[in-house]
């Protein structure tokens, strides 16, 4: 319970975050994406299913705020936070360097999709143009950020699991 | 107490009932509208006071570390700008003056129609979208202002966006720059009709893109491109911005032109937003 809680006040905190401060008061700017990081984070270090959760209750708030349809950021945040999950049997806790590989190949396979759903399709085709100047800063940002977050949220993996299981022996 | 409970479900069926809520939530987007609205409603009912306090927050430190940064620099700025007022006084009587004559023309020709004075009313910019492909920015006041889905934003004496959602306390506003904002405007000392596309790529190189554009039209650099008065969406006459850079298309028989912004989209903050319906055909 006491997981669900602090996975809920997270989401949350990580959205508006994102949404005001990050980003601030520039409508065209480059925003690091904190929810990724969230469910990156969560997925790596307590596997496929808790990734999965994460990252769909992060899409559904992006949807219900962001997007005219429900479902489309819901499902791209829930399939990374599942893939993530697949790498938490090489998680350990001192390792910094396989969450920055992961966010990286994340970043690229989030803004790839929305690229090609609402870019592509409409017929934007130079693809070139669109690495540089959105998705390689984007990415750059994200990964800064996950070095330090990162740390942040394994401390709190550390604290609700030691609360767990304190809870177990007695 | 839930995730212990469901720690024998496999993640690979969680992930399939998973997938397929999302799916219904897709059709339902599209088949029940009024449904998915609601739960989009509740759920900023939630989230908008939260993203307006931290808004709040993030505002007065910025305000406060500014103040801090630039005093120097306004005393300075001030010096220079205080003979600049002089200068503009003059010229100010020189306008009056031109005004009045102006006023006399339009009287003579029954033109002040034209240009109506529009009902405005201020908003602040909370939040805006949280990826970097769009450019879409939420404002504190909904339907219950008196804001409707179409209403044009200002910044300023430039046209800023357009009202797309609106719910009770807030609404969702598409800026001129999103890539799929496109506007039907007039080069304004030709009177040329054109298309102002919002174009992502060229954004980031400080353009918007005006297409078609007939070949004949004179236009040269620094004519004010703005709103035409055959769209059905925005009052006629406000100002996007200035022509930069004309080119001819391929085809030979339009012209295609960069325009410069009058609205500086990177600091955001205060909004006009117009209140008045555009009168249309199906209106009479």
């Amino acid at each position: 319970m006491r997981r669900v809680i602090t996975l809920g006040i997270l989401i949350i905190i990580n959205f508006i975050l994102q949404s005001t401060v990050f980003g601030f008061h520039n409508i065209s700017g480059i925003t690091p994406n904190l929810m990724l990081i969230l469910t990156m984070s969560f997925g790596l270090m307590r596997g496929r299913k808790e990734g999965l959760l994460v990252g769909f209750f992060c899409g559904f708030l992006a949807d219900c705020m962001f997007s005219t349809v429900l479902g489309p950021y819901m499902f791209v945040y829930m399939i990374i936070g599942y893939m993530n999950g697949f790498f938490h049997k090489n998680y350990m806790i001192e390792d910094a360097l396989l969450p920055l590989i992961i966010i990286v190949l994340d970043e690229f396979i989030f803004n790839i999709t929305i690229y090609i759903i609402f870019f592509f399709l409409n017929n934007r085709l130079n693809f070139g143009d669109y690495l540089g100047n959105i998705i390689l800063p984007e990415t750059l940002s994200t990964a800064l950020l996950t070095i330090i977050i990162y740390k942040l949220y394994v401390v709190i993996n550390k604290w609700l699991k030691n609360k767990a299981k304190g809870k177990e022996s007695i | 107490m839930r995730f212990e409970r469901r720690k024998d479900v496999n993640p690979k069926y969680l992930l399939l009932t998973l997938t397929i809520i999302c799916i219904l939530f897709l059709l339902m987007s599209y088949f029940a509208a009024n449904q998915v609205a609601a739960i989009k409603n509740f759920t900023s009912k939630v989230m908008t006071p939260l993203q307006q306090g931290v808004n709040q927050i993030g505002l007065w430190t910025d305000s406060k570390l500014e103040n801090l940064n630039t005093i120097e620099e306004l005393t300075a700025q001030n010096e220079a700008l205080q003979a600049q007022i002089d200068e503009y006084q003059a010229d100010i009587t020189m306008y009056q003056n031109q005004l009045s004559e102006l006023e006399n023309l339009q009287n003579l020709y029954n033109l002040d129609e034209i240009y109506p004075d529009l009902n405005k009313t201020a908003a602040n910019v909370f939040a805006k979208d949280s990826s970097s492909w769009f450019s879409v920015f939420y404002i504190d006041k909904g339907s219950k202002d008196g804001m409707f889905v179409g209403a044009n934003v200002m910044c300023g004496d430039g046209l800023a966006g357009i009202i797309i959602e609106c719910y009770d306390d807030y609404s969702k506003v598409r800026a001129v720059i999103d890539d799929s904002s496109k506007i039907s405007a007039k080069i304004m000392p030709s009177n040329a009709l054109c298309t102002v596309e919002g174009n992502l790529n060229m954004y980031q190189n400080g353009y918007l893109t005006v297409t078609n554009i007939d070949k004949d039209a004179k236009v040269s650099i620094g004519d004010k491109v703005v709103t035409s008065n055959i769209s059905d969406r925005y009052h006629s006459g406000l100002l996007i911005g200035y022509v930069s850079e004309i080119s001819y298309d391929s085809n030979n028989l339009t012209k295609t032109a960069y325009v410069t912004l009058t609205v500086d989209f990177s600091n955001l903050e205060c909004v006009l937003v117009i209140t008045d319906t555009k009168k249309t055909i199906s209106d009479n």
